[in-house]
């Protein structure tokens, strides 16, 4: 089985290939055929590989290909080879698995789109990109998949580049996460400097015998490696960049801007495990910029009128809920959480696609309503879907996973009640905004009559995605509960356990807490938005509440801030430097040369006495200098 | 002398045989496809023996000749260009209103004299060497003795060599009168007698114009452009290839028999030529409208370039040489070639105009200029940039920071010129060519896939110079 792991990126890569030098004359059929399908097979052979790894795991704990040496210099030796442990094994499932549905998906979503075979060709670059960032066995390999995945998303954020919005959503999103990205490298060039390899588990091996714990250099470097993170994953203060990459199409944010690409930073956390634990600092900051970011955009994902809006906030969200796990040592409950998640995320992420077409490109959930009877499909899945992000007790994936998060935001080594309180509040907050959600698309009267519903090509994906948002729980319980815990068990083969803080008091406490705070949440959104709510008008009559809410509106205003703190001050200092400074230079050595052209040109007059006497100068001048010398 | 010595000469022997050979058919009335192709035959026959006498290397041929590796390395190039440019004549001449015929005698005589310079170990044969190349070349560049321009140039290149040859004479004559030796390692047993003597010195600084003015380095560059011009297109990359690549190898022997580069005069004068070349040819090429001129300015600049591998005089300045001689032979000859293939009857190719908007016409042909040209800017992925590159290493590696400094900043102002070519190839609105058909389709043809398989090899050895290198290292290691 492991001679064919090249297969699982190599497929799409070759779907990329001939989609994007032949796609134009292929068929839409074909296209549609090799787009989904080279997908497809590799979910298949993932599937099949996984199977395998499960059964009869392999002794080293990793299956391992060296495709070929990429190159070597001064000690830094790159292979283009794969490795597959258990984490990378839970990602490759994610991204085949869902990237397939997806595509399937996209097969029927975007049939009548004029670019169909560079939409495909773009996916399947996409999936091949984000199969080695999770494959690389060495950080620069990782890099390479980094850098790939961050290009796909802009070209797909940009995917429709005629509307002028799009492009700039494009642009800022390449923009932002490029600051994540040029911390990454700089992180990689001291973690280079520091243990002279690159190759991931001599990283993880020599860390621990090169730092002590705590050391300036390893705290650094996390934190340079963090800042990647946060770029790609959308988390404070780099946020801002994901509610305006929704411009793309609904299946890109499905794939790429919920499921996959954006919990990248997560994976890097995840797999350089052994750096943050080496510095405390790092994992602390971690844990803060989760439970913060949490907060941030679940407050502003409870008043977006955009249906992509409010789950580009909660994508936000929800990894803060990953970062925060990570970075209190729950190694095993934050890839748990990416787990579920991206099941939930990509499922409410179609279903929005699905409603958005049906209602003929209409984003505003308060220009929707009514749609429980027109489009039954639709909304048991989105309902489902939003169950599980508002983490309904015992029957929803997302129950199992945040529960656990909430639980060790308290009580794992590195937690805090401050982060716990933040989660809460942040738990309360995710159910007010799906109840709202759900309420103010299906129920209430009709506002905008549908065209002609989604083809049993989308909704098919839309069912096997509900049905995993719920029993993609069921392999890990709490441990109070059921002990059943396939999950953690498979996961810490390469992540350390978490280790529980003594004398507090007995989970079922937390966990009950938990619940009712989802309840309440729940209950809360259904009191404002179902039906007229009195409280609702009151609100909306005072100045304040209204002013709360454009804040959150607005994202906290974090555009804003940084237009003033550095867009504005930039521009000024080009709007000064117009006529570049440092262009003086370079000109000036282009006209002298040009000068000095012209002077020697004139040596060129094609007279021989003239060449003649340019001889005996040389001559004389040898003779001066031997006689001067 | 005996006749086993006579074995390692063997290929010179047939190369002279070469130009005989082309007489008696000459004789015979025979046509100037089976001329073209016996001699193509001889050059083969000429590897051949090249072939067949390595295991004899190094051998000495007392006094005037050794055949070493480094000989039959620089011959083995020569003899790579003579093939291609044999191909680029008969295309060339073809159509032209001269009889092709003595053209190849020339050629091959030219091609001994430069033969000869690179087995030269003794002041005579050198100097028959470079007569012999010198004066085939006054008739090959009037060869075409109808048009102003050759004539005119056959005259220039006359007068300012047989200038250059007196001040060679007169040096060797200072050098033997100090020394008593006309042979390259006589001199150097009596160096330490004769070092510091003015008269020995100014016998070196008198050879230096010699040298100089064959490898147009600066200030003995002037004929360059004129010459460039004036002459066959093929004769053109004989000059820039051959004749030079000749010359540089027996400076070379020269320099390494009699330890030339621990003189700080001889480097100064070296330094200052080089550093003068580099300035003064990227400069004059800025603005150049005609190719053929643009390219003898280029040529200028790159033997400063070489003269900076040159100074350091150690193991890797030779290798850096012999590579960069290679890479910038192929390079020329692809060029020469597009120039060849474009030229018509009545106009040569060498104004830009021509090649405006050429890459919508004939891809092909664009694409191997485009090719040539980036790898005389030097940019990656081509030999021109491995040549400079390994040129840098040498020169830093003796730390000769000054030629150094200029090489570079004169490499940037050499894209200027480059790129502009390959912009004007890129142009819009070109004049459609008419392409006479009068040459047999084979020669065509043949001509088209050598100047693919020259670009395709700029690439190669760009990518993977592994295997030239090894090769270089091997032949320069029998000595």
């Amino acid at each position: 089985m492991q001679q064919y792991l090249y297969l699982i990126p190599a497929l799409p890569l070759a779907g990329f290939l001939v989609l994007s030098l032949a796609g134009r004359y292929l068929s839409r059929n074909f296209i549609a055929g090799i787009g989904a399908g080279s997908i497809c097979i590799s979910a298949l052979i993932t599937i099949l590989l996984s199977a395998r790894f499960l059964q009869s795991p392999p002794e080293t704990g990793a299956y391992t290909q060296v495709l070929w040496h990429w190159f070597s210099v001064e000690g830094l030796v790159s292979n283009i080879s794969l490795r597959v442990d258990s984490l990378s094994l839970v990602f490759i499932c994610i991204i085949t698995f869902i990237g397939a549905l997806i595509h399937i998906y996209s097969i029927a979503f975007m049939r009548e789109d004029r670019d169909y075979a560079r939409f495909f060709a773009s996916m399947n670059l996409f999936v091949c990109a984000m199969l080695m960032l999770v494959m690389a066995d060495n950080l620069v390999l990782l890099y390479l998949g980094w850098e790939g995945v961050g290009l796909c998303s802009y070209l797909l954020i940009g995917f429709w580049y005629e509307t002028p919005g799009n492009y700039r959503a494009a642009n800022k999103a390449f923009v932002i996460t490029r600051i994540g990205d040029t911390a990454m490298i700089i992180g990689l060039f001291l973690l280079f400097k520091e243990l002279g390899t690159l190759y991931i588990p001599d990283v993880l091996a020599r860390a621990t015998q090169h730092f002590s714990s705590g050391a300036d250099g390893v705290t650094l470097i996390a934190i340079l490696l963090l800042c990647g993170g946060m770029g790609k994953s959308a988390q404070l203060p780099l946020q801002t960049w994901l509610p305006d990459a929704m411009a793309g199409p609904s299946p890109v944010s499905a794939l790429i801007h919920a499921a996959t690409m954006v919990t990248a930073g997560v994976y890097l956390i995840a797999r350089m495990h052994t750096i943050f634990e080496l510095s405390p600092v790092a994992m602390q900051i971690t844990a803060i910029v989760g439970a913060v970011t949490l907060f941030v955009a679940g407050c502003s994902a409870m008043v977006q009128t955009d249906i992509k809006r409010i789950l580009a906030y909660s994508t936000i969200s929800q990894i803060g809920y990953m970062f925060l796990a990570l970075g209190v040592g729950a190694w095993s409950a934050g890839i748990f959480h990416f787990f579920t998640h991206a099941f939930f995320k990509a499922l409410l992420f179609l279903a929005a696609g699905a409603v958005i077409e049906t209602l003929h490109h209409e984003h505003n959930i308060f220009k929707m309503g009514g749609l429980r009877k027109t489009m039954p499909v639709i909304f048991w899945t989105f309902t489902i879907g939003a169950a599980a992000l508002a983490a309904l007790p015992l029957v929803t994936a997302g129950f199992f996973s945040k529960d656990q998060i909430l639980w060790y935001a308290w009580s794992a080594g590195g937690g805090h009640p401050v982060l716990w309180a933040l989660a809460l509040a942040g738990a309360f907050i995710t159910a007010l905004y799906s109840t709202r959600l759900i309420l103010v698309v299906f129920w209430g009267e009709m506002k905008t009559t549908p065209g002609h519903l989604p083809s049993r090509v989308m909704t098919v994906p839309l069912v096997i995605l509900a049905f995993f948002s719920v029993a993609a729980g069921w392999i890990e319980w709490p441990h109070n509960i059921l002990h059943v815990d396939l999950f953690s068990e498979e996961v810490q083969h390469v992540l350390p356990a978490t280790v529980l803080k003594e004398g507090l008091p007995a989970e079922i406490v937390f966990q009950l807490i938990a619940v009712v705070v989802s309840l309440i949440g729940i209950y809360s959104g259904y009191s404002l938005y179902y039906g007229q709510s009195p409280l609702l008008q009151q609100w909306k009559q005072s100045p304040t509440v209204m002013s709360v809410r454009d804040f959150f509106f607005s994202g906290w205003r974090f555009d804003q801030l940084y237009d003033a703190l550095i867009v504005r001050p930039f521009l000024f200092i080009t709007r000064i430097n117009k006529s570049d400074i440092s262009d003086k230079l370079y000109t000036a050595i282009a006209n002298v040369s040009m000068l000095l052209n012209r002077q020697f040109s004139v040596t060129q007059n094609g007279s021989l006495r003239w060449y003649v006497t340019g001889v005996l100068i040389g001559i004389l001048f040898i003779i001066t200098l031997q006689l001067l010398l | 002398m005996n006749e086993l010595q006579l074995i390692p000469l063997l290929p010179f022997i047939i190369l002279a045989m070469a130009s005989v050979v082309t007489i008696l058919l000459i004789a015979f009335r025979l046509s100037h496809t089976v001329i073209q192709v016996t001699g193509f035959l001889m050059m083969c026959l000429v590897v051949f023996a090249t072939w067949y006498v390595r295991d004899t290397l190094p051998e000495e041929v007392p006094p005037l000749f050794i055949v070493d590796g480094q000989a039959a390395l620089f011959t083995g190039v020569i003899i790579f260009c003579v093939l291609v440019i044999g191909l680029f004549s008969y295309i060339y001449f073809e159509e032209r209103e001269e009889n092709p015929k003595e053209y190849y005698i020339l050629l091959f005589l030219a091609t001994l004299g430069a033969a000869i310079l690179t087995i030269s170990q003794h002041f005579i044969s050198l100097f028959i060497g470079l007569e012999l190349l010198s004066v085939s070349l006054y008739a090959l560049i009037a060869y075409l003795r109808n048009r102003n321009n050759a004539v005119e140039a056959g005259m220039k290149y006359l007068v300012l060599a047989a200038l250059s040859s007196a001040f060679l004479l007169f040096g060797m004559a200072l050098i033997y009168m100090e020394a008593g030796s006309m042979k390259f390692s006589g001199i150097a047993e009596k160096l330490p007698q004769v070092s510091s003597s003015p008269l020995f010195l100014m016998g070196l600084g008198t050879i230096v114009v010699a040298i100089g003015f064959k490898l147009a380095l600066v200030p003995f560059h002037l004929w360059a452009a004129d010459v460039y011009q004036g002459s066959p297109t093929p004769v053109t990359a004989f000059i820039a290839t051959i004749s030079k690549i000749g010359t540089f190898a027996v400076l070379l022997r020269f320099a390494q028999t009699i330890h030339l580069q621990q003189y700080p005069l001889i480097i100064a004068i070296f330094s200052v030529i080089a550093i003068s070349s580099m300035i003064v040819g990227n400069i004059l090429a800025l603005r150049q409208q005609n190719l053929k001129r643009l390219l003898a300015y280029s040529s200028i600049a790159h033997f400063g370039y070489l003269l900076v591998a040159f100074l350091p005089g150690n193991e890797a300045g030779t290798e850096a040489a012999a590579f960069y001689l290679i890479a910038y032979s192929i390079t020329l000859l692809s060029a020469f070639g597009v120039i060849t293939l474009l030229s018509s009857r009545e106009h040569e190719a060498e104004t830009l105009d021509i090649y405006t908007g050429l890459i919508w016409r004939r891809p092909v042909v664009a694409t191997i200029l485009a090719i040539s040209l980036f790898s005389l800017a030097g940019i990656p992925l081509t030999a021109g940039f491995l040549a400079k590159f390994f040129v840098l290493s040498a020169g830093v590696q003796q730390a000769v920071w000054l030629p150094l400094a200029v090489l570079i900043l004169t490499s940037v102002i050499g894209l200027y010129y480059y790129l502009r070519v390959i912009n004007t190839l890129f142009g819009t609105s070109g004049t459609a060519d008419v392409m006479q058909k009068t040459v047999h389709p084979f020669f065509h043809v043949s001509t088209y896939i050598t100047l693919v398989v020259l670009a395709g090899m700029l690439f190669w050895i760009g990518v993977f110079p592994g295997l030239v290198l090894q090769g270089i290292r091997l032949f320069l290691l029998l000595h």
